[in-house]
């Protein structure tokens, strides 16, 4: 638990603009009618109450962190009558520094209850431990290390998902460019996938199983992308998650489906974004075209893919994976174990994408695959 | 052997002002480096002397070679092993590795004396360069051996290139690197590229310090422009979209732009490469919701930006993405560069994100030679990297260096040896900051986000700060990308 991230505010604040050595005394204070807290010096100073303090805070997070955000658009954004850039800027300068109490992004993921008891507590603690400096300093060096630690959590969340968005738009280019080429060679590949299959159910089984870390450990829960996505767009992150467990869990297992029972066109080909763009320029009639399939409760597209073409693709891409590729390529990811362990959330690019990334390579870098197919990339 | 290697090249300084240069190889390194003693071929010191002088010196080495080969192994080896204490090291009980590790210190002497006789201009010398490379020719094939020969033949195959050129007035090899997209097969290049990305963080560096920089500045806003100087496939949108479709304050997900730049001809930034780009993005847009639309800006053949083309919409945030030299991009041309920052500026862009190579520092005063011996060290760390990233995937490596750093070798020889000593490089984020750019800071985030990217590559990745608005990716000690950000408004 990150407590006190909120220091007592009305005390600290009026007595370091008091700048005096009357630590004990509170000037009195009056409220304007725009809501702001003034002393009754002759010179009225701002007081920051905890609920001021609040919007500034939240104003200071939407422009982007205290590094970012300016006393000037800190204004606009906060919108209080009466708050003046003069009062922006000692301000801003004081949060900066750290000697305010920094309110971050894991804040907002609180919920409000805990939020307003979390504050409740805050004062407590704040009013019987203001008197030491010392005290102070230490509890703000250890807000300090949880907000950075916050921060790199979130960093690391965001980042796995910015990873797998970059994996899955290099998929749909690499695909649209194996399904060029394979169109173009789609009689070869008709000849040839009839042995290729047979030969190879076995070794790509106890691969697959070699290399299925249980999903859970590779993606976000969830509730995980819940939290981050949009709230009026769940729809969106369940599409996103389930588009990866796809390439995983549904793409590979499809060819073998497809292999002994060659009547069943349904759900066998890789899920893709470009569907529609795909179609049109292969030009290919599918004996479904894409549809809508409901997986797992939740909406995704699937284009079906349901012409032998583009059944004969996706052998290539995944059942074709040389036993040796896969596991040349294992120790790298067993370097990065710890981070896995760390944070299960974050992950290097899937053994298997890889695995099947490799194996576009070696077809093109000129290689003969085992089964002396013709590459899918000429 | 990576062990080995690591000595020869990463953990190695090659000064450009002295130690590259055999002429002047009297004085030493300031960091302890000093291979001119270390050399196993020949004494540097006795031979060294005027320009004139250095003919018989590669012819002596050339000798030296044959002969060693052949017979002389053991001898030179101790004679090696007692100069260089760090080496005896590594090699006593490695026997086995020391031929390999000797050879590629041989390769490095032949290439330089081979850049050196090339950099000499007058006729003589480009028999001499000839003469080095033919028998660097032999030594090496790019197909096989370890990185240094790998590496060693595609300098060779660059420098050849050069001699040629210079010989036949070549237009092409002085463009080098400028068509070798087209020479391969899109598939090829794809899956290099793909390869590239796994195998090192240098794409995703890039993209995702850019990208952060760009969610950073727009986070309140309900319009986002970006003008992307170099789009390619478009690899580096699909994750700020899935950023800003998720963000979670600010307003719902904001409008995205984004107008790309496209040239006339063919290759991966044609008209119709972008266009294809663009229908590709549209459709992972609409697949996660991302709001947005997509604009080309055709250039002309000289590459000149024009920002009366673009269109512009009031209120939106105006971002410049300029990626330059990434292991995948091929090679821009200064001016087309310059024209298209310097017309950014007046559309007073909100940000301005910039991705470069980090060239040495020494590489000014070095002369040819000098920048030769930087651009072989820049290119090592990036075969080290790749091959510690790869270690088992030979085939899956040689496409990486087929399809990208083959040409880049060539090409960026071709523009030092063309530009000699009579222009001084500037890197562009220094240009942008003389043209009056102002730096923007990188966020905590920012900065947290690259570490934990190059974290999930291999140890031997870092990550500098070098000022408050430059990450820096290096592999080791040496620096090979940055990326930066500035803006044209007052923060």
């Amino acid at each position: 638990m990150f407590h006190p991230k909120q220091k007592p505010i009305s005390s600290s604040i009026s007595t370091m603009n008091n700048n005096n050595s009357h630590h004990h005394e509170r000037p009195m204070c009056v409220q304007g009618d725009s809501g702001l807290v003034l002393t009754t010096d002759p010179k009225p100073r701002l007081r920051w109450t905890v609920e001021l303090h609040e919007r500034f805070v939240d104003a200071v997070t939407q422009l982007g962190g205290p590094d970012k955000a300016t006393p000037k658009t800190i204004m606009r954004v906060m919108g209080v009558k009466g708050l003046t850039l003069y009062h922006l800027k000692s301000h801003l300068q004081k949060f900066r520094l750290g000697k305010q109490p920094h309110k971050d992004f894991h804040d907002h993921s609180m919920k409000d209850g805990e939020r307003a008891s979390s504050l409740e507590l805050q004062r407590n603690v704040n009013a019987s431990s203001s008197s030491g400096m010392l005290g102070r300093s230490m509890n703000e060096m250890q807000m300090e290390v949880n907000r950075r630690l916050h921060e790199q959590l979130e960093v690391q969340r965001h980042l796995q998902l910015r990873i797998e968005a970059q994996g899955k738009y290099m998929q749909t280019i690499l695909e649209k460019a194996c399904q060029t080429l394979a169109g173009e060679n789609m009689q070869q590949q008709q000849q040839a996938s009839g042995s290729y299959n047979n030969n190879n159910n076995k070794p790509d089984i106890s691969v697959i199983k070699d290399f299925g870390p249980p999903q859970p450990i590779n993606f976000p829960s969830l509730q995980d992308l819940n939290i981050y996505g949009p709230n009026n767009n769940d729809q969106l992150d369940l599409h996103m998650d389930h588009g990866f467990d796809n390439f995983l869990t549904k793409k590979r297992p499809n060819p073998y489906n497809n292999n002994n029972n060659n009547n069943n066109t349904a759900g066998k080909s890789p899920l893709i974004w470009a569907d529609d763009l795909r179609l049109q320029e292969l030009g290919t009639t599918t004996a479904a075209g894409s549809c809508i399939v409901d997986v797992v409760d939740h909406q995704i597209q699937i284009n079906t893919g349901g012409d032998h073409n583009n059944n004969n693709n996706s052998h290539i891409d995944h059942h074709s994976l040389n036993s040796d590729i896969i596991y040349e390529t294992k120790p790298m990811f067993n370097e990065h174990s710890i981070i896995r362990e760390n944070n299960k959330k974050l992950e290097r690019p899937s053994p298997r994408r890889v695995a099947e990334r490799m194996h576009h390579a070696a077809i093109s870098a000129g290689g003969t695959m085992s089964q002396g197919r013709g590459s899918p990339f000429g | 052997m990576a062990m080995v290697m690591d000595l020869d090249f990463s953990n190695f300084t090659y000064s450009g002002t002295t130690t590259t240069t055999s002429t002047t190889t009297t004085t030493s390194t300031d960091d302890g480096c000093n291979w001119n003693n270390w050399s196993p071929l020949i004494d540097w010191e006795a031979l060294s002397g005027d320009q004139e002088d250095f003919h018989t010196l590669i012819d002596s080495m050339i000798d030296h070679n044959v002969v060693l080969q052949n017979s002389t192994w053991p001898n030179t080896q101790e004679e090696y092993n007692s100069l260089s204490p760090e080496y005896t090291i590594m090699s006593t009980d490695d026997e086995t590795n020391s031929p390999d590790d000797f050879k590629g210190l041989r390769l490095i002497h032949l290439l330089m004396a081979a850049a050196e006789a090339l950099g000499g201009g007058n006729n003589k010398c480009r028999e001499l360069a000839k003469v080095i490379l033919v028998r660097l020719k032999e030594l090496v094939s790019p197909n096989d051996g370890t990185n240094m020969e790998r590496l060693a033949a595609y300098f060779t195959d660059a420098l050849e290139g050069l001699l040629n050129g210079v010989s036949g007035g070549g237009k092409h090899v002085l463009g080098g690197g400028h068509h070798y997209k087209d020479e391969h097969h899109q598939s090829d290049v794809l899956a290099a590229f793909q390869l590239l990305q796994d195998m090192s963080p240098y794409v995703k560096f890039g993209h995702f310090t850019a990208n952060q920089a760009i969610l950073e500045v727009v986070t309140h806003d309900k319009r986002v422009h970006i003008v992307d100087y170099d789009i390619m496939e478009g690899v580096q949108w699909a994750s700020l979209m899935q950023a800003l479709v998720s963000r979670k304050d600010g307003p719902p997900t904001p409008h995205l732009r984004i107008t790309a730049l496209s040239r006339a001809g063919s290759g991966r930034r044609s008209f119709s490469t972008v266009q294809e780009t663009g229908r590709r993005l549209t459709a992972f847009a609409a697949s996660i919701g991302q709001p947005f639309s997509f604009h080309q800006c055709r250039l002309d053949t000289d590459e000149t930006f024009r920002p009366s083309s673009l269109k512009l919409v009031r209120g939106e945030a105006l971002i410049i993405n300029c990626m330059l030299h990434l292991p995948h991009f091929s090679y821009r041309a200064p001016d087309s560069i310059t024209s298209f920052l310097s017309m950014s500026k007046t559309l007073n862009p909100r940000l301005i994100t910039l991705v470069e190579e980090e060239i040495g520092s020494t590489s000014d005063d070095g002369g040819f030679v000098g920048r030769f011996m930087d651009s072989l060290h820049q290119y090592s760390a990036m075969y080290d990297s790749l091959e510690v990233g790869f270690p088992m995937q030979g085939r899956a490596r040689a496409l990486v260096e087929r399809v990208f750093l083959g040409p880049q070798i060539a090409g960026s020889l071709a523009r030092i040896y063309r530009s000699r000593a009579d222009e001084e490089w500037c890197s562009w984020g220094k240009w942008l900051s003389e043209v009056g750019f102002q730096p923007m800071n990188i966020s905590f985030a920012n900065h947290c986000q690259a570490k934990l990217l190059l974290g999930l590559y291999n140890d031997g990745y870092r990550v500098e700060e070098l000022s408050s608005n430059k990450l820096v990716l290096g592999w080791k000690s040496r620096r090979l990308l940055s990326a930066s950000i500035w803006t044209c408004q007052d923060i």
